[in-house]
């Protein structure tokens, strides 16, 4: 596979997604800068072109339609089949947020493409394409050869760097959004409630993550793991005893049954480690386990273990933090 | 309402994961299948949509090797499903996931579907595109990372929420769609044992499967890796609170770097 590669620009709170430089740059090392065109839709594409010049993308197809603000990923599906037709490209990389999965999964359909996703290498082998993507929460590794003449691939969020800045003006080609079938028109986003502001990272997005467990013993110590989270600007997680008890909403959970992280550091406090939790977070680069029982299973695929009462240890780690920080 | 959902086998959470002799995937030899979780999550709204609006049924379709995937349909029949459909795929090279989407299209296609379930994802390949390529493939629009989801006959709307990175979404569609389930908010029942034994007996439908076009793409695993082990953890002697922080920090820093 050679030729072109279009990169499916994301919105996130009214300007370009962190994953969209991040896919700049995965196409970028694949290819040429000169072989990478950006793909924007929504009322605001014309204006966020500009993002992609940043990064050397001097070529952007545009689809400028309010329609397409609050769009499904069919349509918008369609239109990348057709941008990717019309300027020649074999390959369209994207975020793997829930917009990208989808709309990998669609083009696998639509354009006859290979689709990978939760991508964190990205080789070309001899005439095809090759990716690395964790598999099982994290505990494997697999390696796949895309075959085919066209491929589509949403990459892990965070695996990849995005390019060093290097801006160039960018050539818009608009296209239109004709020819979507009346039905993918029909459903209808009601409302957006945004995640609140400076509520910190998400949990899947988060470059530290931390998480409490029943050690924590009732939903109002919760404070502490927060406050910790707070002093490193990480995101805040629990197992599933946690969202079990109504200590903290579901949207919390880390594990087999709630969200599976990998970031680049994960403080466990008062979690035991049952498999149920381990397989959300045990790709993440540094674990740091904090419990009082020795003997906790965590201790086994942690990096650096505190056995002590959080209770004590939690402050005064938050304390040190925020020192160091000048905070 | 005609309910589809769909549901796969993956390997229990507690495997211990083992690589192939070839190299290329998992050993499968040993290990216990089970429904994926977000499947039983799935199978869970298929059946109280199905209790909350009387006269609906709820289809399970499968596409697998034997005997995993008829084991699974029989879990999900046990469960309170009304009927079965097994894309049967030769054992071997686990299906790609747009495989096992059109596979599972096929069967979709032929049989009456209003509404089609599926999980996020299955906690083996996560992949996470079989609800959408199955909706591409049946020409439906779909939505993932669904919470919450009502049948509204009054308005003849699906009601749901959405949570994506952007934050939470409310929306309305009417049928027929996909819908791609976020995670286990519902609290899966499970079956008892007249209804497991009684399950064995009912009939599977089974549909083969049609050969992929030439100009499809596909993927092929080539290699499976685990990591090394981790050797446990590294304890951090202290005889104060402070002191832990203090070292803790230190080698955030300076060891693991991953403190700015």
């Amino acid at each position: 596979m050679t030729g072109l590669t279009l990169v499916v620009g994301e919105l996130h709170d009214g300007a370009l997604s962190d994953a969209t430089p991040e896919a700049v740059g995965v196409a970028q090392s694949l290819s040429g800068k000169e072989e990478v065109i950006g793909f924007l839709a929504g009322s605001s594409s014309r204006a966020l072109a500009a993002g992609f010049g940043r990064y050397g993308v001097g070529r952007v197809v545009i689809v400028d339609d309010p329609r397409l603000d609050s769009a499904v990923a069919a349509v918008t599906a369609q239109l990348v089949a057709q941008a990717a037709d019309s300027v020649g490209a074999e390959l369209v990389v994207v975020g793997g947020t829930t917009f990208g999965r989808n709309l990998v999964a669609r083009l696998g359909v639509r354009w006859n493409a290979a689709v990978a996703t939760g991508v964190t290498a990205l080789s070309r082998n001899g005439p095809s394409l090759e990716v690395r993507r964790p598999v099982f929460g994290g505990r494997a590794t697999e390696t796949r050869q895309l075959e085919g003449t066209h491929a589509a691939v949403a990459i892990r969020p965070h695996a990849f760097a995005a390019p060093v800045e290097s801006a160039v003006s960018v050539t818009l080609t608009p296209i239109p959004a004709d020819g979507i079938p009346p039905t993918f028109w029909a459903p209808k986003r009601l409302s957006v409630e945004a995640a609140p502001r400076g509520a910190g990272p998400t949990l899947t997005d988060a470059s530290i993550v931390v998480s409490g467990g029943r050690g924590v013993r009732a939903a109002e110590n919760f404070h502490l793991v927060e406050e910790l989270a707070t002093s490193l600007g990480a995101a805040v997680g629990a197992s599933r005893a946690v969202t079990d008890a109504g200590w903290r909403p579901a949207g919390y959970q880390v594990g087999q049954t709630g969200k599976a992280v990998s970031p680049q550091l994960y403080i466990a406090v008062g979690i035991s480690g049952a498999i149920q939790h381990l397989v959300g977070m045990v790709s993440s680069r540094v674990i740091v386990a904090i419990n009082s029982d020795s003997s906790a299973p965590i201790f086994k695929v942690a990096d650096y273990g505190i056995v002590g009462d959080l209770f004590q240890v939690v402050p005064a780690l938050t304390a040190e933090i925020r020192r160091t920080r000048g905070q | 309402m005609e309910i589809v959902v769909c549901v796969k086998p993956v390997p229990d959470a507690e495997t211990r994961l083992r690589t192939s002799a070839d190299g290329t995937s998992l050993d499968i030899e040993a290990v216990k299948f089970v429904l994926a979780g977000y499947d039983e999550s799935a199978v869970e709204q298929a059946l109280l949509l199905k209790e909350a609006n009387p006269g609906s049924k709820v289809h399970v379709v499968s596409a697998g090797p034997a005997p995993r995937t008829e084991e699974v349909l029989r879990a999900s029949l046990a469960l309170g499903c009304d009927q079965a459909t097994w894309v049967e795929i030769a054992p071997g090279v686990a299906p790609d996931p747009l495989t096992a989407a059109r596979a599972l299209a096929r069967a979709v296609s032929s049989a009456p579907h209003d509404l089609v379930l599926c999980g996020k994802q299955a906690g083996d390949d996560e992949a996470g595109v079989v609800g959408a390529a199955l909706a591409e493939s049946l020409g439906l629009p779909d939505f993932s990372a669904v919470l919450d989801l009502r049948w509204d006959p009054g308005s003849s709307r699906l009601r749901f929420q959405r949570a994506t990175e952007s934050g939470v979404e409310k929306w309305e569609a009417p049928l027929p769609c996909v819908v791609s389930l976020q995670q286990a908010w519902n609290d899966p029942r499970t079956a008892k044992l007249p209804a497991i034994l009684k399950s064995r007996k009912l009939p599977i439908a089974k549909v083969p499967l049609e050969p992929l076009a030439s100009s499809a793409g596909t993927t092929r695993p080539t290699k499976f890796e685990l990591p090394p082990p981790r050797t446990g953890a590294k304890m951090i002697e202290f005889k104060t609170p402070e002191e832990a922080a203090q070292k803790l920090v230190r080698i955030l820093k300076e060891e693991a770097k991953v403190f700015p």
